[in-house]
């Protein structure tokens, strides 16, 4: 056997470790298949033009239970206002984070470790916090009132839970855009410093287009989070299924609807199925399949919107 | 300068014909020109643009320039030549006071642009960067269109013109920087779907469409094939009617080709600054003569 025949030490090695390598990928590519698959296959047969288009009735009858329209819509709301109210601060932070600052300083530091602070933190926590802040009486203009002739705020509605929400979110959403900008190359920059632009004008004319889709990316994956969050939802938008208006639909009572308590389809899911307080796992996977294709867009239209950058870099 | 121009034109070194020759004679054709390459023979004794006084600068603890004093003459080519490291970048982005964005930047010493000292209290850095354009080694146009990468520089300073108007700079700036040709049918694609050679010229297009008295480059070739090098060579022989210009560039064939007066550092100091014809045919100092001739670099 010649030196380049030699069998080598690390042959077998290097086999199985490609091979464990091979294995972990695939596992986890099955197991997201298999949960995404039952669900869709299971909550398919619930999918109807009533179930999507009837208002859900507490019921402990299956058939009885109603449909998903006003969760499908307080999904909507709670991920449009949540978004709506961190945009300008997630933006603004990520301009910083990536522009301005420099890291010896100890406000970056402090800004940093916030930010990772807030990242970690599970959502029931911002739940309860949210619940502790917003039912001081301070805060009633933005929920009911609560008892009669009290001092507290009611703490449940619209209004607090996008803000809680948005709070959540907002980490996640400052991180991608933040790599976003970074990713504009430096040469961009001083072309147009050079061009006798100031930081900031380069900043607004030439980094913040060429990174907008990859901020676009950020908001929609906060987007994503927004709509499958459950504990947020579950503590400040009240433990209810319905909206706080019958014709919620009209003009005339958005603000009441939106100063109100409801549901999105996370509580929905929760308050129907036998795991959560409900007896009709038929309309809660019927809910998770339509949860589910909300997510798989937001993260589709992410992906795209992110290749979109890559091309333009 | 009109004579200047008709001796250009003649040049047969600089003809247009090689360009549009067959391809496969191309290559010969370059080579001969880089072999029969001879300093151009321009009068430097025109006022000067920028004044240089003993320049030192460092970055943190590093010294990078020790006592550079030069004279940038008027609607002339300058090269700064000399190895990697000697301190010419950095020498050229003290004009347009790039290097003011790095913070260990420290620099003493007077530069006036047309007399006027581009550190004093009054001077807008932004003004001093639209009067002194600069061209990267990169090409580095905005991922946009090829209209808007010119709009966007004019808009900065002029953000009431008119559209028909802004048209009409667009144009004359892509006809200087002899791209509009091959993209006049195409304004609205994008910037970045050019090949390199034009995305450079296109930097060039942006810089002259703010209007510069001094146009800076630095190795503005280095990333380009021989032809698409030509014909920026070319381009700046052309402007340097109307514009003062700087140029850093390793190339030493190219630095004969176009320039009028040159500039030789090494180790961060300026070791000989003279008229080309004599930098390259009688140089001073024995280190330039050695690089010069390719002994080192």
């Amino acid at each position: 056997m010649g030196p380049l025949q030699d069998e080598g030490r690390h042959r077998i090695g290097s086999r199985v470790g490609i091979a464990l390598c091979w294995a972990a990928a695939i596992a986890v590519a099955s197991v997201c298949l298999f949960i995404i698959g039952y669900l869709l296959v299971q909550g398919w047969h619930s999918i109807n033009w009533t179930f999507l288009s009837t208002d859900p009735v507490a019921s402990m009858t299956e058939g009885e239970a109603g449909g998903v329209r006003t969760p499908m819509v307080g999904t909507a709301v709670l991920v449009l206002f949540s978004t709506f109210l961190i945009l300008p601060v997630a933006i603004g932070a990520a301009i910083y984070l990536a522009e301005y600052m420099d890291e010896r300083w100890w406000i970056t530091r402090i800004v940093r470790i916030g930010l990772e602070t807030l990242a970690s933190v599970p959502s029931v926590v911002f739940g309860m916090f949210g619940l502790a802040v917003f039912t001081l009486g301070f805060f009633k203009f933005l929920s009911a009132s609560g008892t009669e002739g009290g001092n507290m705020a009611f703490g449940r509605s619209f209004l607090v839970a996008s803000i809680v929400m948005g709070v959540h979110v907002l980490p996640f959403v400052i991180k991608v855009a933040e790599e976003s900008i970074r990713n504009i190359p430096l040469s961009q920059r001083q072309g147009a410093l050079a061009l006798g632009m100031t930081k900031w004008r380069t900043i607004r004319k030439v980094v913040l287009p060429a990174a907008k889709s990859g901020i676009a990316t950020a908001v929609v994956l906060g987007m994503g989070l927004a709509a499958g969050d459950t504990a947020i939802v579950m503590l400040t938008l009240g433990g209810t299924m319905t909206m706080a208006v019958d014709k919620w639909w009209q003009v005339g009572n958005w603000v009441e609807v939106l100063k109100g308590a409801g549901s999105t389809l996370t509580s929905y899911i929760y308050f129907n199925s036998p795991a959560g307080d409900g007896n009709s796992p038929g309309a809660a996977l019927g809910a998770a399949f339509v949860l589910i294709a909300i997510v798989l867009v937001f993260n589709l239209a992410a992906v795209l919107l992110f290749r979109r950058q890559q091309r333009a870099a | 300068m009109r004579v200047d121009d008709a001796m250009l034109r003649e040049d047969p070194t600089m003809s247009d014909t090689f360009l549009t020759a067959d391809p496969n004679d191309t290559f010969s054709m370059l080579e001969g020109m880089l072999a029969t390459a001879a300093p151009r023979v321009r009068s430097t004794d025109v006022p000067s643009v920028f004044e240089v006084r003993a320049l030192d600068v460092s970055y943190g603890s590093k010294r990078v320039l020790h006592d550079v004093s030069l004279d940038i003459p008027e609607k002339r080519i300058t090269a700064f030549i000399g190895p990697s490291g000697c301190g010419k970048s950095t020498a050229l982005r003290c004009l347009n006071r790039m290097n003011d964005e790095i913070p260990t930047f420290k620099m003493r010493g007077k530069i006036r642009l047309a007399g006027q000292d581009i550190r004093g209290k009054s001077v807008n850095v932004t003004a001093l960067r639209r009067n002194v354009g600069m061209v990267f080694q990169q090409p580095n146009p905005f991922p946009m269109s090829i209209y808007d990468n010119i709009a966007l520089a004019v808009r900065e300073h002029e953000s009431r013109i008119a559209r028909s108007t802004l048209d009409g700079v667009v144009e004359q700036a892509l006809r200087h920087a002899s791209l509009w040709d091959e993209v006049k049918g195409n304004l609205k694609g994008s910037a970045l779907s050019l090949s390199g050679g034009q995305q450079q010229r296109l930097c060039i297009a942006r810089a002259l469409a703010v209007k510069p008295a001094v146009i800076m480059l630095d190795e503005p070739c280095a990333s380009l094939d021989p032809i698409s090098t030509a014909r920026i060579e070319e381009l700046l022989l052309e402007l340097s009617a109307d514009y003062s210009i700087v140029i850093v560039t390793h190339n030493m064939a190219q630095a004969k080709r176009i320039s009028d007066k040159v500039a030789f550092f090494l180790m961060g100091r300026l070791l000989e600054m003279g008229d080309a014809l004599q930098v390259f045919e009688a140089p001073q100092r024995q280190e330039t003569a050695e690089y010069v001739r390719g002994a080192f670099g």
